[in-house]
């Protein structure tokens, strides 16, 4: 679904990405991990088009995404989270997910004037979903709060709601549990394992945790110093001596 | 001028800037779009409805709907630096194309009749309405404007299009990864704005029948400016007041004038200065405004 080939990107004379390839397959979970500093979320900024690469080729669903601005690859349906969520502090929770919300009637000035009905209509069924979903992500209690009041785990839950709301083929996800509370943070990955599994979504993530990573990839690729240096089952990648070194020596 | 008049007068000014304010606040407000060249569009709309009018010959509704048409424009013209410049240089940008509206209306005398400014525009309805009930009458039709202009905004900022224009002022790449085009969005922002800027403009020039460049000097978009800081941002009832607030220190001032022992020239001076003040006092104390960004409450 995802094929990234030979991607390169530098930073002045560092290279944070140095003729990466992988492969993300549809209905799959798969796992990048690394040393800080390797180039995740690089890889991730790339891909999304928010970085411009320096060489290389990006696929999604066949389609060459590299060079596309951010908005369109979204709307591709290849859809990230931060690392460090964003939230639009003066919108609420709930105004958060139905910004996501996507083919929404009235966004421009002349349906928002025009077609109030079927705006009101579509706002419902969009409210319905945000509100089943902001239960399960145990955010209800904080629908009406402004987003910037939320603490920084809290956030993280909503830019996953975010992401639901918006119903991608592939999810993109940068560290989305750091912050959150232990026992939250299994229910979350409960819940993307939940919506991978229901839905058939590719999901792409970042994590630090090895716990997490072995308890819902199907395959991780492990990155240091901008390069490729491993790849297979949670199991093969714990006992790559490559990899032990990489964690053991960069921390 | 009688003490009926003048508060008329009065009014009837803190209308049309409410408009001018509403508009910078859609755009600065509602969308965080920093325009420090929001005269530009009231200076476009006086000039279009004016010369419409005088020099083309066109009835008075087709000079306001020109006056919007050509402020929507403007603001389309203007929203197109916005992909390739940062906020700040923008603005910049912003406060040089004010200049440059006011420098051709200045210079472009075969159109313009350059510092002698547009006269002898007629008045809406003039020989209908008596002489005494004309300000009244006035007075009504920019109230009237503003309540429907204050409805549509509300409207918009209300809507899913509000709500996009909102996310983009509190966190543009978050749009971006949610797909939104952002540079389209900002576009109609400014469009929206520019034509009830541009509304303000005909509104101006049917009023005080007499136009030229010294009215749309950019000390123009700081009081707009000083009416959403005091007002508040993001809410279209915070930029009614403000501009009632700020016209009334900036129009009063010049009208006690004769009952206070200071020059005129002194008086003008300590009129910039007390509205500098109270910009101070109010991003120091009370950056949000008299009037806070309503929340959305969904039950």
């Amino acid at each position: 679904m995802l094929a990234i080939k030979n991607l390169h990107k530098h930073f002045g004379s560092l290279k944070a990405l140095d003729d990466v390839s992988l492969e993300v397959g549809a209905d799959t979970i798969v796992g990048l991990i690394g040393p800080n500093g390797s180039g995740k979320t690089t890889l991730f900024n790339v891909v999304s088009g928010f970085y411009q690469k320096d060489g290389g080729e990006i696929y999604f669903n066949g389609e060459r995404i590299d060079g596309l601005p951010p908005n369109k690859i979204a709307r591709k349906g290849l859809c990230r989270t931060f690392q460090v969520s964003k939230a639009p502090e003066k919108l609420t929770v709930l105004e958060n997910m139905l910004l996501a919300a996507k083919h929404q009637i009235g966004e421009g000035p002349f349906s928002a004037m025009f077609m109030r009905g079927r705006v009101k209509k579509a706002e419902e069924a969009n409210l319905n979903r945000a509100l089943e979903l902001l239960d399960m992500l145990q955010l209800s209690k904080l629908k009406n709060d402004y987003a910037g009041d939320l603490s920084g785990g809290q956030k993280k839950l909503l830019s996953l709601g975010r992401i639901f709301m918006l119903e991608p083929d592939m999810i993109l996800l940068d560290e989305p549990t750091a912050g959150v509370n232990p026992t939250l943070r299994v229910q979350l990955m409960e819940a993307i394992q939940k919506l991978q599994k229901i839905e058939k979504k590719a999901v792409f993530i970042i994590e630090h945790s090895m716990k997490v990573i072995s308890g819902i990839c199907d395959s991780v690729y492990v990155l240091n110093f901008g390069q490729k240096i491993a790849e297979g089952t949670p199991e093969e990648i714990q006992k790559n001596e490559q990899v032990l070194e990489a964690y053991l020596s960069g921390s | 001028m009688t003490i009926v008049n003048f508060i008329i007068y009065l009014m009837t000014m803190m209308g049309i800037y409410s408009l001018l304010a509403m508009s910078l606040n859609f755009q600065v407000g509602v969308t965080g779009l920093i325009n420090f060249g929001q005269v530009a569009f009231f200076c476009i709309g006086s000039y279009t409805s004016a010369l419409l009018v005088v020099k083309a010959g066109t009835p008075i509704f087709v000079g306001f709907l020109g006056a919007m048409a050509l402020s929507g424009i403007m603001g389309y013209v203007m929203s197109i630096p916005t992909k390739s410049l940062k906020t700040d240089y923008w603005a910049i940008a912003t406060l040089a194309s004010g200049e440059i509206i006011r420098l051709i209306a200045l210079n472009e005398d075969w159109l313009t009749a350059g510092p002698f400014g547009v006269m002898g525009i007629p008045q809406i309805l003039k020989g209908i309405i008596s002489r005494d009930a004309y300000p009244f009458f006035y007075l009504f039709f920019v109230v009237a404007c503003i309540v429907v202009v204050y409805f549509l905004l509300n409207l918009l900022t209300n809507s899913p299009f509000g709500r996009n224009l909102k996310a983009i002022r509190d966190e543009e790449e978050l749009c971006l990864s949610l797909g939104k085009n952002i540079q389209n969005l900002k576009l109609k922002s400014m469009v929206v704005a520019g034509m009830v800027a541009g509304l303000a403009g005909a509104l101006f020039t049917f009023y005080i029948a007499y136009i030229s460049p010294e009215n749309f000097r950019p000390i123009e978009t700081f009081l707009m400016w000083a009416m959403i800081i005091v007002g508040g941002r993001g809410n279209h009832a915070g930029a009614i007041v403000g501009a009632v607030v700020i016209q009334l220190f900036n129009v009063s001032t010049r009208f006690l004038a004769g009952y206070v022992p200071l020059s005129t020239e002194s008086m003008g001076s300590l009129r910039m200065f007390i509205i500098g003040l109270l910009i101070i006092v109010f991003l120091l104390y009370r950056p949000e405004g008299l009037i806070k960004e309503k929340k959305k409450i969904y039950k």
